[in-house]
């Protein structure tokens, strides 16, 4: 579990992100972002989960879907979330999480 | 999700040979099959193409598809031989030390429809016979051994007695016991079954995770404190005239056999392959070698989530014919004519066992390294697995089957539910992974594809090229050894041929020591040791002994090995570093995205001029490619003298930066500081290496899992598979390679 919290000093790094989601990152970004990739989200739903795209059309098409920390436990798909681009996807799973940890918008 | 799955009974089979087909339904209603030899697996729009070819062989009709389902769960049965039905007076006992206790009724011994001994929903030790029920006030707990004893006098007087086994071994047992009287019964039970009873289904069932140590059926009531004596020495215990039957797992540990050490030799087999060799009742450190004292490692570690052998009947066969060429093929299974939802069985048609075909070139194809991950859940089960693909996870449908059916059992990467690693996996279910066209988890940004489709980047560029060639698998290595490797010039490897048993080494090693020529194209090669168990063919153990980056480790006291005794782990411990055998051994991972090779200056000796003919040589090469976006990537390997990388090699390029998700392995990463990160510490690379052998043999290494898909960019049409072909035919003319004057290695 990282100790590490976003706030408010880390819009910069989600301000790099958006702009370039994989690849090279400054340490800061990469802090962030082991914390988000790292630990499982809360939001919306019963149990802990991590947010995962579910292939419809390898290479083309993708929902969002709920993972269960439970092995075996069914992933939700969420609604009407669909990807057409992995790089948008990402860009999309960070806002989320951003949201979840800190209740705000990265981009407002 | 995937309606159908099947798997075959051999991945490695010859022209001449049979090979049988299981299939099972998950929502298919019928489903017809044929037989597809697979070129190139990878539909990445940014790819050469999918590519495979229909074999004109009648597998026959429409077939219905019946669902057979998994049956997971290990356990011991022992036929009851007629030994059974004079049991009037009894005990039964066990030691055990659970590993997982959570709200499940759990068996720990029974004489099915006669007597039990289990764990309850709320921890509690019970014990039922003739429709009484007793039941401890004190629970089990997670780590502890406990005896336990269910006795029944002549005149139906029970006990069930429970007694902690403290390290203080002097002190005097004080056994939790629980008494009732009922009416005797004679015994039907045809059998017994040790951590696990029967179910009405007639399938084995209330399976339990944790270690049995000594099991025993007596013939007379058994005091709880006599019992403590008798169990803590076999040996006089064989003459204990009360005996019907005590098993000893710690004979042949080697095999799925359990003896019973009674005069009675009441024994048994094990279901679902349990880890054997492993510490018991008695071990206190005293040795960590079980070959030296067998006696401590009498345990047997048993998981609900142990899966060997999926047991499904035969659907159909098939004779492959004898003028089929050697190559990679798939029975392919259409179900309900929907191809898109099609299952590939994939296997190796192997050149014939008798006789050569002519070919040169021999592709191994990794078994050892495809079994390992067979069925992985890394980005599923491992929630940073995220962070070190530094990109979302994505589920393809086979995932999808994973997340729906964990009853498929496991890869070597996963822990069991009680936490211990997975020690075991085996070929006798289907390997959903091992298809062409699945995506994965760590193939890198692009497309992201891992070990069996990856691979199939260098088939299509071997049949892109017109290269004729031999398919040979790991088990095939394993079993002949140089007697097959001597028909070929050149052996090329996959893109991530991470496993290897002592013989498979030796062999390679053998090969390029008397002029053989090894094309390693990958990366985090020949890393970890792996054994085959000549009593259980199709089932493979690995523990992941001390260093390596690894997702468990195998407790304390337990790093050999229970097929062959061999100690696990790195091969770099056991006297085989990679570097030894290709001049590059495993330095960093990342699952972002991959990086060019800086050319060296060592590439302008004239000892590689051949393998740079009519490559524009600049300044960087593989800039470019499907894993990553660049040739040096994923999982990359340098070269060290410190590890055996032979002192004449040359090391024409390397990889000169990497993300901050490339970190050291823990072999190397003996202090840990700060720098250790990829786009800091200068160890961390793929260095290009080539050198000779005094044998006139050479080897070309790529350190690199990316490489491959570098050679498939641009339709195999770049510098990459450029070189890779000057390699391939230089490698392939029989002239020898000469060490260069004054090399002493």
């Amino acid at each position: 579990m990282s100790r590490y919290r976003i706030d408010t000093t880390d819009l910069p790094f989600a301000r790099e992100f958006l702009a370039s989601p994989i690849g090279y990152h400054s340490p800061g970004l990469q802090r962030v972002l082991n914390l988000m990739r790292g630990a499982p989200s809360a939001g919306g739903s019963a149990e802990p989960f991590k947010y995962v795209l579910v292939i419809e059309e390898r290479y083309s098409r993708w929902r969002l879907g709920r993972l269960p920390l439970r092995r075996g436990a069914p992933v939700e798909l969420v609604a009407d979330v669909v990807y057409t681009d992995l790089i948008e996807a990402e860009r999309d799973l960070f806002r989320r999480r951003w949201k979840d940890l800190t209740g705000t918008d990265p981009a407002a | 999700m995937l309606p159908i799955v099947a798997y075959t009974d051999k991945l490695t089979v010859a022209p001449g040979e049979t090979l049988a087909v299981m299939a099972s339904s998950f929502g298919a209603r019928q489903y017809r099959a044929d037989l597809r030899r697979i070129i190139q697996g990878d539909t990445n729009p940014q790819g050469p193409g999918y590519k495979d070819h229909l074999i004109p062989l009648d597998l026959g009709g429409p077939r219905p598809a019946v669902a057979k389902g998994f049956h997971p769960g290990s356990c011991v049965i022992v036929p009851g031989q007629g030994m059974l039905a004079d049991l009037r007076a009894f005990t039964l006992a066990v030691v055990m030390r659970p590993t997982l206790l959570d709200g499940r009724e759990r068996t720990l011994i029974a004489l099915p429809g006669f007597a039990r001994i289990g764990i309850d929903a709320t921890d509690r030790v019970f014990a039922e016979t003739g429709g009484t029920r007793l039941t401890t006030n004190g629970a089990a707990t997670v780590g502890t051994w406990r005896m336990v004893s269910l006795s029944c006098s002549p005149d139906g007087h029970l006990t069930l007695a429970v007694s902690v086994e403290t390290d203080a071994g002097g002190r005097d047992l004080d056994p939790e016991t629980v008494c009732a009287d009922m009416a005797p019964l004679p015994c039907h039970a045809s059998e017994i079954l040790i951590a696990a009873t029967r179910g009405d289904d007639g399938r084995p069932t209330g399976f339990f995770d944790g270690k049995i140590d000594r099991p025993a059926l007596f013939a007379t009531v058994v005091p709880h404190d006599l019992l403590r004596r008798l169990l803590a020495d076999f040996t006089r215990l064989s003459r204990f005239a009360g005996l019907r039957a005590a098993w000893d797992f710690s004979l042949r540990m080697t095999t799925q056999a359990i003896c019973d050490i009674s005069p009675w030799r009441l024994d048994g087999h094990l279901r679902n392959a349990p880890a054997r060799a492993m510490t018991g009742w008695l071990w206190q450190g005293q040795e960590l070698d079980w070959k030296k004292r067998p006696d401590l490692y009498s345990a047997i570690h048993f998981h609900a989530t142990d899966m060997h052998d999926a047991g499904w009947e035969v659907d159909f066969t098939l004779t492959l014919p004898h003028d089929l060429k050697s190559g990679v093929y798939a029975v392919r299974l259409v179900p309900d004519e929907d191809e898109t939802a099609a299952y590939y069985c994939v296997f190796a048609l192997r050149p014939p066992r008798g006789r050569t075909t002519g070919n040169t070139v021999a592709f191994l194809f990794p078994t050892c390294s495809y079994l390992a991950y067979a069925n992985h859940r890394l980005g599923m089960d491992v929630p940073g697995t995220e962070i070190g693909m530094g990109r979302a996870v994505e589920l393809d449908r086979h995932h999808m089957f994973l997340q729906a059916n964990p009853g498929i059992g496991f890869s070597v990467y996963e822990v069991h539910d009680d936490g211990s690693g997975v020690f075991h996996t085996s070929r006798l279910r289907p390997i959903v992974d091992l298809q062409p066209k699945v995506k994965s988890f760590l193939g890198g940004h692009g497309s992201n594809i891992w070990q069996f489709n990856a691979d199939t980047h260098i088939l299509g560029w071997l049949d892109a090229i017109g290269q004729d060639c031999d398919v040979i698998t790991d088990e095939d290595l394993h079993a002949e050894g140089m007697r097959l490797l001597q028909r070929y010039n050149v052996v090329i490897t996959g893109t991530h041929p991470e496993y290897h048993t002592r013989a498979m080494i030796e062999a390679l090693q053998g090969f390029t020591d008397r002029g053989g020529r090894l094309m390693y194209l990958g990366g985090n090669g020949f890393y970890w040791v792996v054994s085959f168990s000549d009593d259980t063919p199709g089932l493979m153990e690995c523990r992941r002994s001390e260093a390596g980056i690894r997702p468990w480790e195998p407790g304390h006291g337990q790093f050999f090995h229970a097929f062959t005794g061999e100690y696990g782990g790195l091969w770099r411990r056991n006297g085989r570093p990679p570097n030894h055998l290709c001049g590059v051994g495993m330095s960093s991972q990342g699952f972002d995205i991959s990086e060019p090779y800086v050319v060296s200056p060592a590439a302008a000796d004239p000892r590689v001029s051949f393998i740079f003919e009519g490559v524009g040589q600049g300044a960087r090469i593989g800039d470019f490619g499907l894993s990553g976006g660049g040739a040096a990537g994923l999982e990359v390997d340098r070269a060290d003298p410190s590890q055996g990388t032979p002192a004449h090699a040359l090391v024409l390029g390397s990889s000169t930066r990497h993300t901050d998700i490339y970190l050291m392995t823990p072999e190397d990463l003996l202090d840990p500081t700060p720098e250790w990160s990829g786009t800091q510490a200068d160890i961390i690379r793929a260095d290009l290496t080539f050198f000779e052998t005094h044998g006139g043999g050479a080897v070309f290494s790529t350190g690199s899992i990316a490489w491959a898909g570098a050679m498939a960019w641009n339709g195999y049409d770049n510098e990459i598979a450029a070189i890779t072909a000057n390699v391939l035919r230089r490698f392939d003319n029989p002239a020898p390679f000469r060490v260069p004057q004054g090399t002493t290695d």
